[in-house]
């Protein structure tokens, strides 16, 4: 056994004498030297492996991107003032650039949406989008103060089912202008609001909400065209919208048709290379037939994230409004950050030539936006009115 | 007893014997330099031939070295793959161009191309580009050989092309492998779809090519006025690709590559080469490697692919106004501009653009080479220390006033006023990387003794016309130097020298073999850092031959 033992250290050390005499022979030179790394490295080759957070990013391009098709999350909104949404939907192409989906979305106000959609995009040369959908929505708790600059801060609130289906064309003649038609059937169930505030009917009459009581339903006829030389509505920091939309409420018992106009002008105004840009939001929304009874859910409003953000949601309605808003945004971070410091004042009248810049109502505030180059993800604006303060959480653009 | 302790002293015995014999080995591991030193080429002993495509996410590597600051978190020591005399030697990244010799106006216009353009015919499209922002597809020509086309923007005529023509011929002169790049005019009517082609539209299933696809990629293309596209058609490389190469670590697969990314001088000397040219798209989907094989062997080749995005141009705009002046994203400038209300102003909001649309977003007098960042940190980049740059620097100096207009000239742009811009502010910012680099560290270069024992050297920041000579002169110290232990022994006191060559003192080593060491200190007090030395060693050969050169620790 001693000898074996033995035999085996010596053969051992003789091997390791004669390897590392080798070794020493073999970096007689820089060479050699680096060779013996190289060697080194040859005996523990792998194939490269991605890490975890490389994995998990490509697995996101590639079901989100790469092969769209499937399920998908969906941030979105059923309808204003219906709080923290989510949902999801179900995506299949059936072209290269068309597909169809169904979705759903459920808010923490119980506010609920499915839809059927398909969306066909780029035709005749990249320059008409076409669209069609068809679904049903549950806003549950829509508030309502009441009519004119003068309603009352205290609200009550309605439930409105409406089903739906229709279609449009976006057309895009040249790269700057814009122009759209579109036409649906809207069919509107108002019942009682489910909300904490009083039930519209228990406040309101229809001498003071029009329609109430009563359940349109419209074909719906809005035609668009304008010029848009924004990035993107989602996000721009030049670039201007100047658009006209006319809208025409056709009632199936023509008690409550109606025609209304909107007028926009969103300009963005870069300074010193887009380190600042002022941002103007103008939107004049009007009734045209002073004699046309608009039902109260249909009347233009202001109040809340996107109109006057000191202000609740749907804080005013009447039958015309007009809102200016403007922000000074400074931008921290090109990549994604925006800040702003932001005006917005507007009134509602009961006919157009009502509005004047008197008794308007107003507020002020600062906002954070992280964005990417053609959307804004997340909107936070904190606003202060007459009415308090009023934190706005959105997924889009203020203008 | 003796069955357990036999065995373990005879066996810690043998060790000791091998520990000593190494040791006294004079090729051991204490020895400084080699009998090879300096290498001229780097060695790739192994077969990469196993080295298998991949895929580095372009997503992943931008928020990577946005947020995560990958690569070795030591602090960035000298590079690596220099050799004993601080060059870097010749290797399937970097091949010695510009500086390192004489390159002609013809050489440095025909750059990297070999051959001829694509073959006249009928050109096949074979699927759109896959990569990189700019219109293009990959065709084959009349012969079959494959070629990548990219058009200028749409709108934006002459300026994606121009750039890459013109980059090309400077990275190729710098020493990178360059992709041949050749300027073509392309007509539809020349282009057909290959049996194979196929394209994946936003649906995300793939289908065979249409016309339509092609008329899709060419919309986005800029359209001459007599109804052809320019373009440039890049040969494809040869070998087999293998996907780009990262700016920090080593490629696993590759036993070649034992030298982490972002200890390669070339790659940290892109800071340089990036700030005079802006090219500041420096991400690993515009780099490439390809299996090249030879006798059977195979290494791996690697390509700045993409230099397109260079001067004041991007592939489908010009540069944003802060390309060059910041990254996509920094956490001290978004904080500093959000509590000023964007009051923190940077210089590129009021650096004047001269309006040449060919030529996009390029200027000098707001240029600074210190302060200049691609969009993305780079790992090579941030880990490039004062002797890198200078190495870089000087290959900068390298390239004259006519071999930086021969190169604008390869461009073609059909205004002669872009081309005169461009000429002029490359050669404005190469002053600028000049005195910025050039006299960061001491700048004493081409060091030689010759056999009559005269010490001759130059100085790169005079010479370069960015200082003057110094006026305390030069200081030199002399030392035997032992090569196997590193012991020195002065040979005398230091001496001053005015000028650019001194006698070298008599008591020099006369026996083969036998190593000198220099240093050499300028003596400038408005610059203190030429007071460091730099050292030289030399060997006793017939002569003397430089055998090493230490600029920094």
């Amino acid at each position: 056994m001693l000898r074996i033992r033995v035999g085996l250290v010596l053969s051992s050390t003789v091997f390791l004498l004669v390897a590392l005499s080798g070794f020493a022979a073999a970096q007689d030179s820089r060479a050699a030297v680096i060779g013996a790394e190289q060697a080194e490295k040859a005996r523990t080759l792998a194939p490269y492996v991605p890490n975890a957070a490389e994995r998990i990013m490509v697995t996101l391009q590639r079901e989100v991107l790469q092969d769209p098709s499937g399920m998908y999350p969906l941030f979105a909104s059923v309808y204003s003032g219906g709080g923290f949404t989510l949902g999801g939907g179900y995506r299949r192409f059936y072209g290269d650039r068309t597909h169809a989906d169904v979705k759903g979305l459920y808010s923490i106000k119980s506010y609920k949406q499915v839809e059927l959609s398909t969306d066909s995009w780029g035709h005749a040369n990249g320059r008409l989008d076409l669209h069609a959908r068809a679904g049903w929505r549950d806003a549950t708790q829509v508030a309502f103060h009441g009519l004119s600059m003068a309603a009352p801060e205290d609200e009550t609130n309605f439930r409105m089912k409406q089903a739906y289906v229709g279609g449009d064309v976006t057309a895009h003649p040249t790269p700057w202008t814009v122009a759209g038609l579109g036409l649906s059937f809207e069919d509107f169930n108002l019942e009682s609001g489910t909300g904490a505030s009083p039930s519209i009917e228990t406040a309101h009459t229809p001498a003071t909400a029009p329609g109430l009581g009563d359940n349109p339903a419209y074909l719906h006829l809005a035609a668009a065209g304008g010029i848009d030389t924004r990035a993107s509505p989602g996000y721009a920091r030049s670039g201007a919208l100047y658009g006209l939309t006319y809208h025409n409420y056709t009632d199936r018992n023509d008690t409550y048709s109606f025609d209304r106009l909107d007028a926009e002008i969103v300009q963005h105004i870069p300074i010193l290379r887009e380190n600042w840009v002022v941002s103007l939001h103008g939107l004049v929304q009007t009734t045209l037939n002073d004699d046309d009874t608009v039902p109260y859910f249909l009347l233009p409003s202001l109040g809340g994230g996107s109109t006057l953000r000191g202000f609740s949601g749907w804080r005013f309605r009447d039958r015309t409004s007009l809102l200016m808003s403007g922000e000074f945004r400074w931008i921290p971070s090109r990549l994604a950050l925006d800040m702003a410091l932001f005006y917005d004042t507007g009134k509602v009248t009961p006919r157009l030539h009502d509005l004047s810049f008197k008794g308007l109502a107003s507020d002020f505030g600062i906002g954070i936006r992280f964005h990417g180059p053609l959307a804004t993800p997340l909107r936070i604006d904190l606003a202060r009115s007459r009415e308090g303060m009023h934190l706005v959480f959105s997924g889009g653009a203020a203008f | 007893m003796i069955r357990t302790s036999a065995p373990s002293a005879l066996y810690a015995l043998c060790v000791l014997g091998a520990v000593a014999l190494l040791t006294a080995t004079p090729a051991g591991n204490g020895r400084k330099f080699y009998d090879d030193d300096p290498l001229a080429r780097e060695p790739e002993t192994e077969n990469a031939a196993g080295v298998k495509p991949w895929d580095i996410d372009l997503f992943y590597d931008l928020a990577e070295n946005l947020f995560a600051h990958p690569g070795d978190p030591a602090p960035a020591g000298r590079a690596r793959n220099v050799n004993t005399i601080d060059e870097v030697p010749d290797s399937n990244w970097f091949t010695n161009r510009v500086l390192a010799r004489p390159l002609s106006i013809d050489e440095l216009s025909r750059g990297p191309l070999t051959g001829s353009g694509p073959a006249p015919g009928t050109w096949s499209v074979v699927r759109p580009k896959q990569a990189g922002a700019a219109p293009g597809f990959t065709m084959r020509d009349a012969t079959g050989e494959l070629w990548f086309v990219s058009f200028d923007a749409n709108g934006f005529p002459e300026a994606a092309t121009g750039a890459i023509l013109v980059a090309n011929k400077i990275f190729w002169g710098l020493g990178y492998w360059q992709l041949e790049n050749f300027l073509v005019t392309i007509r539809v009517d020349q282009l057909a779809i290959a049996d194979s082609a196929k394209v994946r539209p936003p649906s995300g299933t793939e289908r065979p090519m249409k016309m339509k696809d092609i008329q899709d990629v060419l919309k986005r293309a800029h359209r001459g006025a007599d109804g052809t596209y320019r373009a440039i058609a890049a040969r494809a490389v040869p070998g087999t690709p293998l996907g780009g190469f990262r700016y920090y670590g080593t490629r696993p697969d590759d036993p070649n590559d034992v030298v982490p990314h972002e200890h390669r001088r070339e790659l940290r000397a892109l800071k340089v080469f990036g700030a005079w040219t802006n090219l500041t798209d420096m991400k690993a989907g515009n780099t490439l490697d390809a299996l090249v094989t030879a006798d059977g062997r195979g290494t791996v080749r690697h390509y700045l692919q993409d230099v397109g995005s260079t001067f004041g141009t991007g592939a489908n705009a010009p540069h944003e106004y802060d390309d060059g002046f910041e990254f996509l994203y920094d956490g001290g400038l978004t904080m500093k501009r959000l509590v000023t209300f964007g009051f923190f102003l940077q210089p590129w909001q009021t650096a004047a653009y001269a309006d040449v649309p060919a030529i996009g977003r390029f200027e000098s007098t707001v240029f600074d080479p210190l302060t200049w960042k691609p969009r993305v940190p780079t790992a090579a980049f941030l880990r490039a220390r004062d002797d890198d740059s200078f190495w870089a620097a000087r290959r900068v100096m390298a390239f004259s006033d006519e071999m930086i207009r021969a190169a604008v000239k390869t461009g073609q742009y059909s205004d002669p006023q872009a081309a005169q811009h461009l000429g002029d502010m490359l050669i404005a910012r190469r002053n600028k990387i000049g005195r910025a680099y050039l006299n960061a560290i001491n700048p004493v270069v081409n060091v030689t003794l010759d056999e009559t024992g005269t010490l001759a050297f130059e100085n790169a920041a005079v010479s370069a016309g960015v200082a003057a000579a110094p006026g305390g002169g030069y200081v030199i110290q002399w030392a035997r130097y032992d090569n196997n232990t590193g012991a020195t022994t002065p040979i005398g006191a230091s001496t001053a020298a005015a000028t650019l060559a001194t006698p070298a003192p008599a008591a020099l080593p006369s026996e083969r073999g036998a190593y000198v060491k220099v240093e050499i200190r300028a003596v400038q007090p408005p610059n203190p850092s030429w007071g460091a030395p730099v050292t030289a060693y030399f060997k006793r050969t017939g002569g003397w031959t430089l055998v090493g050169l230490e600029r920094m620790p």
